[in-house]
């Protein structure tokens, strides 16, 4: 093992195996939903906040990082959306574009007001402004909110909030890939950038569980399959520090987002998926009278 | 003459893309043919043929129909990768883990303490983080000095071993290696400066730490002696990263209000926002003329105290040494004469008589008034001064001195703190009309003023 200033320090098996949640009794089902549509709904609010991608994903990360091990945070205590606000603060803070906690809350009770988790973008035109305005009130008990759950996700991680990401190294690996010159070589980047994209949402924590050179590696492998564009007959993912067998598990683990995706858009259609505590409890309420 | 220029470029172009499309198109072709008649001897004699021209590209591991004529493969076990590991995280361990010994000191920051962990022993010192929870939530400067010290471990950098929490939610306590001294106490104690072999193996590991610091696209912004600690192996480390940064974006505006006052950069004290690496490498000037006379060489007491302080030692900027200075902002409060050539040359040769030439020399470019003139650190290191005798001092042939951190609370004596603190009282009294008075004659009255507001 070597460290280097591209890892990132990653999930242990026991982390893997249990989670806070489950302790508390939620369902891995459930906290897999609610783990997706945070993650979701962070990266939502960081567009909204016009924040470079870069800075989402490690939110994003930060974000998946606290829910993880038995030591990790529990949905029946901590929000998903309190959690995605504080992570997406704590980001900000550490980059060069910091954003007031105003713009943070303001940002999440837009999203919060939207009628449904997997919304048509139709509806966005028709919202009005009092939907989500937020009073001087509401917004000091937010604001108290948002700075005690940034302390605990410092604590809980034991202040590990720094995430390095495969984004750059991608296109470093596309280049020394010598693909720049093919006509549809900005197909390729674009692509081998969105499975980076996805992998962030993935319910197997790909970026808790894998370091960014695999990451890209199994990117651009996936995006120049589809996009048609032969790489070298060789085992060059070799050359970037990933073996056939982690290769081929992201690789499977890419293409199964899309249909976790499309099943949770199924089976939650036009309902909220549970984003504060209050909801999650009347949720699991809810599912075990439906089971009665 | 241009539109031709275009075309034939296009035309190359398009040229060369019908070209690729059509060797692609054999390739696959052949590669059919392979894959259909495998044993035939035509096709083994053509991939043979490529084989020859494009060796890299024929070798196919990965295939349905490999070539029969193909090398073996290699063996998997016969290739290592690289594992890279970063650890993982657990949560912050409570503060109770520890046992605290005695206070070293207090500043703006927080509170250090000398502690045993009680578990293993071990001497540590801890910080305490100062928090005002109600104002940003956890203060950025703690959260950006906890990543940074993450990232930069550096055997010249003071190592963070953990983050501790405390019983009270808003009480965060840094876990370090505790060093014997600060390099300004000891020089205080100290009855002779160090010795020119001391000096260099000091400011050697100094300018290694900086030159990692901004490798890493870090700035300290707070390089002073009592930052810098020293334990009793001749062991120095860099410590208290309250200031320090990522090198942001282009563009993005940074904070003038950086490096306390008697280690400031002249681009940071006229009001530049846009600067870099090099007013860490100012500060190291500093530190390396204070270790040489074993107290501060620029007390200013202001910051117009301080420039004047500047320009007596350093002489002032003209067109031709610093060509950007009158574009910063508060130049065009000064009065400086534009060209007073001969008048306005440093004095750093003679306040350091002992120095030798190239030692002068190293320092003289540390403390140039144009930023771009300073050396980085790389360049400090190979600076000839390191090489000439007295060769510098193996760190482990370092007298040892008694610690006042591992024993007793500190004397402190006044001087001044990181920014936004006040003013340390300063030693010298300088008239600055009086000096540009003598250095130029020509111009009567010609002080300098900075405009205020």
């Amino acid at each position: 093992m070597q460290s280097s200033p591209l890892a990132n320090p990653l999930a242990t098996v026991a982390q893997l195996e249990t989670s806070g949640s489950q302790l508390d009794g939620i369902p891995i089902d459930l906290e897999n939903s609610v783990r997706f549509d945070g993650a979701r709904l962070t990266q939502a609010a960081g567009i909204l906040l016009r924040l470079p991608q870069e800075v989402i994903a490690q939110a994003i990360v930060v974000f998946m990082r606290f829910w993880v091990g038995p030591e990790g945070g529990s949905l029946a205590e901590f929000g998903a959306q309190q959690v995605s606000a504080a992570s997406m603060y704590l980001t900000t803070k550490l980059s060069a574009y910091t954003k007031s906690a105003r713009s943070i809350i303001n940002v999440y009770t837009y999203l919060d007001s939207l009628p449904s988790t997997f919304v048509d973008p139709a509806q966005l035109q028709a919202k009005k402004a009092e939907e989500y305005y937020v009073s001087e009130g509401t917004y000091q008990r937010r604001k108290m909110e948002l700075f005690e759950t940034e302390q605990r996700i410092l604590k809980v991680l034991g202040f590990q909030v720094q995430v390095s990401l495969p984004y750059s190294l991608c296109i470093t690996y596309l280049q020394a890939l010598d693909v720049f010159s093919h006509p549809r070589a900005s197909d390729l980047a674009s692509r081998a950038m969105a499975h980076l994209n996805t992998a962030l949402l993935s319910p197997q924590v790909l970026y808790l569980t894998h370091q960014p050179p695999s990451l890209a590696t199994a990117a651009i492998y996936l995006a120049a399959k589809e996009v048609g564009i032969k790489l070298p007959d060789v085992e060059w993912w070799e050359v970037f520090d990933t073996d056939r067998e982690e290769l081929g598990f992201l690789v499977v683990a890419l293409l199964s987002v899309e249909s976790f995706a499309a099943k949770e858009r199924a089976s939650w259609g036009s309902r909220k998926v549970p984003m504060t505590v209050d909801d999650l409890e009347a949720e699991m309420k809810k599912s075990a009278n439906g089971e009665d | 003459m241009a539109s031709r220029w275009a075309n034939d470029e296009a035309d190359k172009a398009e040229d060369l893309r019908r070209k690729k499309e059509k060797e692609e198109k054999k390739r696959l072709k052949l590669q059919k043919q392979q894959a259909e008649q495998e044993a035939a001897a035509v096709a083994a004699a053509r991939a043979a043929q490529r084989s020859e021209s494009r060796p890299a590209k024929r070798r196919r591991l990965s295939t349905d129909a490999p070539d029969s004529d193909e090398p073996p493969k290699e063996k998997e076990s016969e290739r290592k990768l690289l594992r890279f590991a970063a650890g993982g995280w657990a949560p912050c361990r409570h503060t109770s883990n520890f046992e605290t010994l005695n206070h070293i000191e207090e500043g703006s920051y927080g509170w250090v303490s000398r502690a045993r962990e009680i578990g293993t022993g071990e001497i540590v010192a801890l910080k305490k983080v100062k928090m005002d929870l109600n104002q940003d939530g956890f203060p950025i400067t703690a959260l950006r000095e906890i990543a940074i010290l993450q990232k930069a471990r550096h055997t010249n950098i003071v190592d963070l071993r953990e983050v501790l929490a405390g019983s009270a939610p808003n009480e965060v306590v840094l876990a370090m290696e505790f060093l014997e001294h600060d390099l300004k106490t000891l020089q205080e104690d100290m009855p002779e400066p160090f010795l020119a072999s001391e000096v260099k193996t000091l400011l050697r590991q100094l300018a290694s730490a900086v030159g990692f610091l901004h490798g890493h696209y870090i700035l300290h912004r707070d390089l002073k002696t009592s930052n810098i600690l020293l334990n009793n192996r001749g062991h120095l480390k860099i410590a208290d990263f309250g200031m320090a940064r990522y090198i942001p974006p282009p563009s993005a505006p940074l904070t003038q209000l950086v490096v306390t006052l008697w280690y400031r950069a002249p681009e940071l004290l006229l009001g530049t926002e846009s600067y870099g690496t090099e007013i860490d490498m100012w500060s190291l000037g500093c530190i390396f003329g204070e270790l040489l006379l074993k107290e501060p060489i620029l007390q200013g007491k202001n910051e117009v105290d301080e420039l004047s302080l500047i320009f007596t030692l350093c002489g002032l900027p003209t067109d031709k040494t610093w060509p950007a200075f009158w574009r910063l902002p508060n130049a065009k409060g000064l009065k400086i004469p534009r060209d007073s050539g001969r008048n306005s040359a440093g004095v750093i040769r003679t306040k350091f008589p002992f120095l030798t030439n190239a030692g002068a020399d190293l320092l003289t470019s540390l403390l140039s008034l144009n930023p771009e003139h300073r050396p980085t650190a790389q360049e400090m290191l190979d600076h000839p001064y390191f090489r000439e005798a007295p060769k510098p001092k193996p760190p482990e042939m370092f007298p040892t001195f008694p610690s006042k951190a591992g024993q007793e609370k500190r004397r402190r004596r006044a001087s001044p703190n990181a920014p936004k603190r006040g003013e340390a009282p300063g030693i010298q009294n300088i008239d600055f009309s009086g000096i540009f008075a003598i250095r130029d004659e020509e111009q009567a009255g010609a002080g300098f003023q900075l405009r205020v507001g």
